[in-house]
């Protein structure tokens, strides 16, 4: 949103400040290392999928996703369904639920680690593309 | 003076509307200026009407230290008020930054450095008398003969 | 992720209702409310990055400084912090004031928190009621602290002033007088038809909602969340008999009707510490030392955290504050405002949250 509407004004520096608190760079480092992206690849996809106050909030979010995200599904809980998809939306449900899938027909024919592995690269490939 | 000119005189000292602008403070001296309103300071029975729409407004209360969002925002708004009109600041803030004009800080005091100000109230924050005294004391200095004095 | 949306209406920064500046987008279909986006910065001073490196005494001012509405349980949450790296008791009588203190400043943050949803909905009257009430509680603070908002009250250690016999026994007149004054309005807003129009129902956040975003304070006891008052962990508080108030409704009738509960059970315990304050010191000694700790309090608004490292001078090598406004306003923003059937709803559903930008932001 720059220079075209009226009243819109470039937020990615404000939103970088926003990130650069201590407890916000430690979360967006241990995202990062989950996603297994670099660090400032994150902060410049966080800056452009969220928004302001869900910034301010991703510490909270992050914690709460790590303790009820993917209850009782090991499956899903390895990947992350929703807590990259709920907790920190980063992807959006519908893409999440079909990486799940093609995710759980893999773990049918191949060991469940190698699934993992393959679905991690695909949620990553998705959430940098 | 003419008589037309005396009677907006009269008129004008008795209704100033008055619209508030928080700019990045703690907002003590937000809910101080809240607190004008209430019925043991009753601020509308000087004929003071709080809107906080720039458009209607007469005066203008800044307060705070100004933060990155309202380096453009706050002249805007300064335009948008129309003639005759005064900006007052409330606490240290808008004054000289207070505990933010410091190292690290991001917000760029003073407000006098974006826009016109009138009188100055300082204190951290102001009681809410000292703050209608103000905009009384201000508003009809400001506003007399205004008519005259342009042309 | 682009979507097609009727209209994306703004609302704010400037706008009637709010206190502060904040702005919340909010894409429409027809008046429903399908997505908000909310838009900070306007409030962001960088408080933490000022207070890196100072000395405590200079950051006991700056952390009080935060917010000024809730500015007492800032500096105890800090001071407590203090306290807690560098091992300093507290006198039990400064203990009792401090809560004194902290409770006065919660009544006068509910009130006004009430003020302004009454003045969203527009019942002017009522606001005006509890304006006013307001300003009696705010004389107390002021007898008792030197100050109406920012009062510095608590040191390492104790705490300023003393409360004489003769300013309890006016409190405690003048708190009668409040609790008289506010059994009547909270019965003009329970029993009012349209303030229920307004209130009931509306802004509904169920209860799973409520933990999963984590929402603290009012705004997750409205919505039926047990255990998250952090009083009941506080020692002077559970010495004092402290029981937290839970609702079930969740909606915006619920949160403002729960900040008045809480309210007449602060008055309660400020008058149960006034009986019971034990005699003594109000300051004891102490070294601020080097540690490292993790700290929370509950504000007026939910858990407030501070994560404080120090050095052996006393100075803050390095703080991070988590405010409750942070989670309260995301939750709102995200869970309570969508679907909300009219854009008049988002702001009292917003405002009903207790939203404070300057907490949020810092």
């Amino acid at each position: 949103m720059t220079g075209r509407c009226l009243y819109e004004k470039d937020l990615r520096p404000l939103k970088y400040n926003i990130l650069t608190s201590t407890k916000h760079d430690a979360t967006v480092r241990a995202i990062a290392n989950r996603l297994g992206v670099s660090d400032a690849k994150l902060r410049r996809l966080l800056i452009q999928r969220l928004d302001m106050s869900l910034l301010e909030n991703i510490e909270t979010r992050w914690e709460m996703g790590l303790r009820y995200a993917d209850d009782g599904d090991p499956l899903a809980k390895e990947l992350g369904c929703e807590l990259f998809s709920r907790f920190i939306p980063l992807l959006d449900q519908e893409r999440m639920k079909e990486i799940y899938e093609e995710t759980r027909a893999l773990a049918q024919e191949i060991p469940f680690e190698g699934a993992i592995v393959r679905g991690k690269a695909l949620i990553r490939e998705a959430i940098l593309s | 003076m003419s008589i037309l000119q005396s009677i907006k005189n009269a008129v004008r000292s008795r209704s100033i509307h008055v619209s508030y602008i928080d700019v990045g403070s703690c907002n003590g001296c937000d809910i101080e200026v809240l607190a004008c309103l209430a019925p043991r300071y009753d601020i509308e029975q000087y004929g003071i009407y709080v809107h906080n729409n720039p458009r209607e407004a007469d005066v203008l209360l800044v307060i705070g230290s100004v933060t990155p969002q309202w380096e453009d925002k706050l002249r805007n708004i300064w335009e948008k008020i129309p003639a005759p009109k005064a900006a007052i600041a409330i606490g240290n803030c808008p004054i000289s930054g207070c505990v933010y004009a410091r190292k690290g800080s991001l917000t760029t005091p003073p407000v006098k450095n974006y826009i016109p100000i009138a009188a100055e109230v300082p204190g951290c924050p102001p009681r809410p008398t000292e703050i209608l005294s103000a905009i009384l004391s201000v508003a009809p200095l400001i506003f007399k003969d205004y008519e005259e004095k342009q042309s | 992720m682009k979507k097609t949306v009727d209209v994306s209406i703004p609302l704010g920064p400037m706008h009637p209702c709010w206190k502060e500046p904040v702005r919340l987008k909010c894409e429409t279909a027809g008046e429903r409310v399908l997505h908000t986006e909310v838009e900070l910065g306007y409030m962001k001073k960088g408080i933490e990055r000022i207070m890196r490196g100072r000395p405590w005494q200079e950051v006991m001012f700056l952390a009080e400084r935060v917010c000024g509405i809730c500015s007492v349980v800032h500096n105890m949450v800090f001071i407590e912090a203090m306290e807690l790296i560098s091992d300093i008791a507290v006198p039990p009588r400064a203990a009792y004031l401090r809560v004194v203190a902290n409770e006065l400043d919660r009544v006068a943050s509910h009130i006004l928190a009430n003020f302004s949803y009454c003045y969203t909905i527009e019942h002017e009257t009522l606001a005006m009621y509890l304006l006013n009430t307001r300003e009696r509680v705010l004389d107390n603070l002021e007898r008792l602290t030197g100050s109406r908002i920012n009062t510095a009250y608590m040191i390492p250690g104790g705490v300023r002033f003393d409360l004489l016999p003769e300013d309890a026994a006016t409190m405690l007149a003048d708190l009668a007088k409040v609790e008289e004054e506010l059994k009547r309005y909270v019965q003009i807003f329970e029993s009012g038809p349209l303030i229920g129009l307004r209130s009931r129902g509306i802004g509904y956040m169920s209860r799973e909602d409520a933990i999963r975003a984590h929402t603290v304070g009012p705004t997750a006891r409205a919505s039926g969340v047990e255990d998250c008052d952090l009083r009941l962990r506080h020692p002077t508080y559970r010495a004092l008999g402290f029981e937290q108030v839970t609702r079930t409704e969740g909606d915006n009738f619920a949160r403002v009707m729960l900040r008045f509960q809480e309210v007449f059970q602060s008055i309660d315990l400020i008058r149960k510490c006034v009986d019971t304050l034990p005699a003594g010191h109000i300051r004891g000694g102490g070294l601020c030392r080097a540690g490292e700790v993790s700290y929370s309090g509950e504000a007026p608004r939910g858990e407030l955290t501070y994560t404080i490292k120090t050095d052996d001078f006393g100075r803050v090598l390095d703080i991070a504050i988590r405010t409750p406004s942070i989670m309260n306003i995301e939750a709102c923003a995200h869970y309570m405002v969508v679907n909300a059937t009219s854009i008049a709803d988002v702001t009292s559903t917003f405002i009903s949250s207790d939203p404070c930008i300057a907490c949020n932001e810092r």
